[in-house]
């Protein structure tokens, strides 16, 4: 064993990913971590924190210590910015990386500034690495040889555009949950993107993108109800005076403690249960809505600083070249699909396993977990690999 | 981790056998996978079989007859490995040692038998508990409880006679409710639906869809004709159950509908025994009394004591896939423990010094990981170096000053912020938690945002660990300012750190005020590893406050 030790490639390098080759690696288990952008963390790393006084469980800490822990483990081998081009299975897996196009330059002068406008890109500008030589976000091309795949090449935000009537993309001060979150990652507190100013009145849309049926997507996405009510309570906390109004069908759950945290929502934020279909431009950049009230159906006209989209949990783009690479299935939505009705990390492929939101949409605390039980499967497939 | 001093490390024989306590499904396959992994298994099972008999979990989950086999043969695997030493009727009377080494003492009847294990999984199962009280009804022929029907369902007779039948189900406005209650009304629809010339209406607040195909499930029984009505407020419904009002949102006047049947929710909670169980084992409990606190730090499978685990209902109401999940997870966490029996472990994690020990169990109390015990032939106080986890507030709790954590003794604490008291003004010590506030504080370093030019961070293992006697230290010797910077509440690895540190700081804050200087240059903070720009706002805010206030007085 020790001429060839056994390895495994992890697809994705987002949450799941990250937790599935640090599971592996703490096995004993050499990994090969590919990512097709030019850093680690994935979606979730853009996240922020949604404490007040007390964690909320949103799960975003969890990320960068999950980074922490990869790029410090001398058995896993980071390949950012390339993507799988091949794969053939001889014996071993024989894989040939090509580059994805996303490489990050050489260095990554003017951090700070990176960081201010694009936090995405801060993972890899960190370069938290002291001792693993092997962080590789030039984007290279290499082959190698696996003896087990774990698939976590993670979801695709629902694009926002595709609801046209909402003006994305038209309108400055109407954005993404995704952005939302980014902002406060960058600022410390929710700011309107026309003017920089904190909103005195924001409207939260749910499901864009989710259990939509003209769309054909019938599915709910699991983490928008969680992520626009605890980062609604984050706003609350910063500004007791903003007011926040939540348009719903149904709202879902976040955790444990779910019951005591909603009764708290309730008491801070207004929810309306109805979904507005347009977003109208007023003066200084302010918005318009018209939504009926769940009382008698009467109508009404609100206007707002600021409409988050809380954009959904999209089957990954590259989901079908994957899937003819890997030779497994995709679900009717376009997810992987699993072959075991328990076991949901298991393809019909033996030794190819899924990990987070590959198989549909999952939080955080919940990626994480199939994260590790798809990193146990690999290790069982591998024989216990020491 | 180039920055943690290298140290010596000491080998520690545990024990390898693991207790699975519940032999429902969740401990039955968590059972058989660490079987698998070549430990040896004691499965206790307090009633009579195993595979999670009351109730039948095969309705609670929603299982078809193909499914319910598959469990039925993992029961069948189960009790046939002999590694799994399999005891039915048999509960945990008492439980001693720390991890590795635990000593636990099982009943069965009047039989009594004592096992040492390394490591211990919970495994509990859910109580479904109808809500009718909730709608003021009493449940009879026409009113029953979701388990009732699952029963009803079951046998071919009663669901034939259900034909022509109008069945109504309340659910929703009993409690908040969660996916999987939703999918046992949602299994149930699609079996009624199935019946000829059955109706069904389903009186719903939120439809909890967050789990995998619960949308297309209820799409599906909606397109085989069951009506659902979303309604903020329950429906009125008479005593007797013969007549429920509504008003409906479409038409929009009060509209009585007369069901055959009335079918009102359950809540599915954590076992009764949870808390006996808790108390027992020394791990901590959520508000709804599962086995885990609601801290991101112990997800999916962590308890607050290294190798105590706990999988599926035992930490929150989870359908089957989640079940599996725990426990594939568990077992990775007990190979990982476990290892082959010999733990490797640094020299003076913790340690106790004998002379100043007075055995007063301070410690014993406030550590937050089970980690000290004594021996009874010295009367002294001993930290498992196994299960410690170096958080410090043993250390910072004790009266005699007798615990010193490796690598954060207290002289290299104050040497680290007394060296830099000569440094530019205005000085700002900041004890910084190195799961937390450190890290925000490297990242804001890191990413060049703006820092006082007085800052200097104390990196503490947990802002447990810091000592009132730290934070006067800094003020009296010449800090301008003192942060204690910490995790948010309910985030803390060491779930009460935090806590301490809090209490801390208001009683210096307290003996500022009555000394005369502004309690301002104190302040207690809560910060997560990833608010870098939190981290900078708060310490040019305090260095603000610091320039408002002036030099401090305090030095000499």
């Amino acid at each position: 064993m020790s001429a060839d030790p056994k390895k495994v490639m992890v697809i994705g390098g987002g949450i799941a990913g990250l937790t599935a080759a640090w599971e592996l690696s703490k096995c004993g288990v050499a990994v090969d971590l590919v990512e097709k952008s030019d850093h680690l963390g994935g979606h979730a790393i853009q996240y922020c924190c949604k404490a007040t006084e007390e964690c909320r469980q949103c799960g975003a800490c969890s990320v960068e210590k999950m980074l922490k822990n990869v790029v410090e483990a001398p058995n896993i081998n980071v390949h950012c910015g390339v993507e799988v081009g091949r794969v053939a299975r001889n014996g071993r897996f024989e894989v040939s990386l090509q580059t994805s196009g996303a490489a990050a330059p050489a260095a990554s002068p003017g951090c700070q500034e990176r960081y201010e406008t694009d936090p995405l890109a801060c993972a890899a500008a960190r370069k938290f690495s002291k001792n693993n030589a092997a962080l590789d976000c030039g984007g290279a091309a290499a082959d190698l040889k696996v003896d087990a795949i774990v698939l976590a090449s993670g979801f695709a935000p629902f694009d926002a555009t595709r609801k046209g009537t909402y003006n994305y993309g038209k309108l400055p001060n109407v954005v993404t949950g995704l952005e939302l979150e980014r902002g406060v990652r960058a600022n410390g507190r929710v700011l309107r993107p026309s003017d920089g100013k904190p909103p005195a009145k924001v409207a939260f849309i749910q499901c864009v993108g989710s259990r939509d049926e003209r769309l054909g997507n019938l599915w709910c996405s699991h983490v928008c109800c969680p992520y626009a009510l605890r980062v609604s309570e984050l706003m609350k906390h910063h500004d007791p005076e903003v007011e926040i109004t939540v348009f719903y069908m149904d709202i879902q759950n976040t955790g444990n403690n779910f019951p005591a945290f909603y009764e708290k929502c309730k008491q801070d934020l207004q929810f309306v249960r109805n979904i507005p279909v347009d977003v109208y431009p007023m003066e200084d950049d302010r918005l318009r809505m018209r939504y009926t009230t769940e009382a008698d159906g009467s109508p009404v006209d609100a206007e707002f600083d600021m409409v988050v989209l809380s954009i959904g949990i999209m089957p990954g783009l590259d989901n079908q070249r994957m899937a003819t690479l890997l030779d497994i299935g995709l679900d009717a939505d376009g997810f992987f699909q699993s072959s075991d009705s328990f076991n949901r990390t298991v393809t019909n492929k033996n030794g190819v396993f899924l990990a987070g939101t590959v198989g549909g949409p999952k939080t955080i605390a919940a990626s994480m977990a199939h994260a590790g039980q798809a990193a146990y499967e690999a290790m069982k497939y591998l024989g216990g690999a020491e | 981790m180039t920055d943690i001093k290298q140290k010596d490390m000491e080998e520690i024989a545990i024990a390898t056998d693991v207790l699975v306590i519940g032999g429902g499904l969740a401990g039955v396959r968590t059972a058989a996978e660490i079987a698998g992994l070549g430990y040896k298994v004691v499965l206790a099972e307090k009633s009579a079989e195993l595979g999670g008999a009351q109730p039948s979990p095969g309705p609670l989950f929603g299982l078809g007859a193909d499914a319910q086999k598959t469990v039925a043969d993992l029961v069948q695997v189960v009790s046939a490995d002999t590694r799994v030493d399999v005891l039915t009727g048999t509960r945990v009377a008492a439980f001693a040692g720390v991890s590795g080494d635990f000593t636990v003492t099982l009943t069965s009847g009047a039989e009594v038998c004592q096992k040492k294990v390394g490591a211990v999984v919970v495994a509990a199962e859910l109580t479904p508990s109808p809500l009718n009280a909730a709608y003021n009804l009493s449940l009879s022929e026409r009113v029953v409880s979701q388990s009732q029907l699952d029963a009803l369902l079951s046998d071919q007779a009663a669901r034939t006679g259900l034909g022509g039948k109008v069945v109504a189900f309340l659910v929703g406005f009993g409690q908040e409710g969660n996916p999987l209650v939703m999918k046992r009304v949602m299994k149930s629809v699609a079996a009624l639906t199935a019946i000829e010339d059955c109706t069904v209406y389903v009186y719903v607040n939120n439809i909890k869809v967050a789990a995998d195909n619960l949308e297309k499930l209820y799409r599906e029984g909606r397109d085989q004709g069951a009506i659902y009505f979303k309604l903020p407020e329950a429906p009125q419904v008479s005593p007797d159950g013969s007549a429920i009002v509504y008003r409906d949102l479409v038409v929009r006047q009060d509209v009585e509908l007369n069901p055959d049947l009335i079918v009102v929710e359950e809540a599915l909670v954590a076992d009764a025994e949870n808390g006996q169980l808790a108390e027992l084992l020394r791990v901590d409990r959520d508000a709804w009394n599962f086995l885990q606190s609601d801290n991101v730090h112990r997800f999916p499978i962590q308890t607050n004591r290294e190798g105590i685990f706990v999988v599926g209902a035992s930490r929150a109401i989870q359908d089957l896939p989640a079940v599996w999940t725990d426990a594939e997870n568990t077992a990775l966490a007990v190979k990982g423990f476990l290892g082959d029996g010999i733990k490797r472990v640094p020299t003076g994690k913790a340690v106790v010094d004998s002379g100043k020990c007075t055995f007063c169990l301070t410690c014993y109390r406030c550590c937050p990981h089970g980690a000290i015990y004594w021996e009874a032939a010295s009367n002294k106080a001993i930290i498992s170096p196994v299960a410690c986890q170096t958080c410090g507030i043993c250390a910072s709790e004790c009266p005699m000053d007798a615990i010193q954590i490796g690598g954060f003794s207290d002289a290299e604490i104050r040497a680290e912020f007394l060296g830099s008291l000569a440094g530019s003004a205005p000085r700002i010590v900041a004890f910084c938690c190195q799961n937390s506030a450190f890290e925000a504080g490297q990242m804001a370093a890191q990413f060049k945002m703006a820092l006082p030019a007085g800052l200097q961070m104390v990196k503490v293992p947990c802002a447990g660990k810091v000592d009132l006697d730290y934070i006067l230290t800094a003020l009296a010797e010449g800090a301008d300012g003192v942060l204690v910077l910490t995790c948010h509440e309910g985030n803390c690895k060491s779930e009460r750190g935090n806590t301490y540190a809090s209490w801390r700081v208001e009683e210096a804050q307290r003996m500022l005020a009555e000394a005369g200087y502004e309690k301002d240059r104190l302040r207690f903070a809560t910060l997560a590893s990833n608010m870098g720009k939190e981290f900078s706002n708060l310490l040019l805010d305090m260095e603000a406050r610091i320039k408002e206030l002036g030099l401090s007085p305090m030095k000499n």
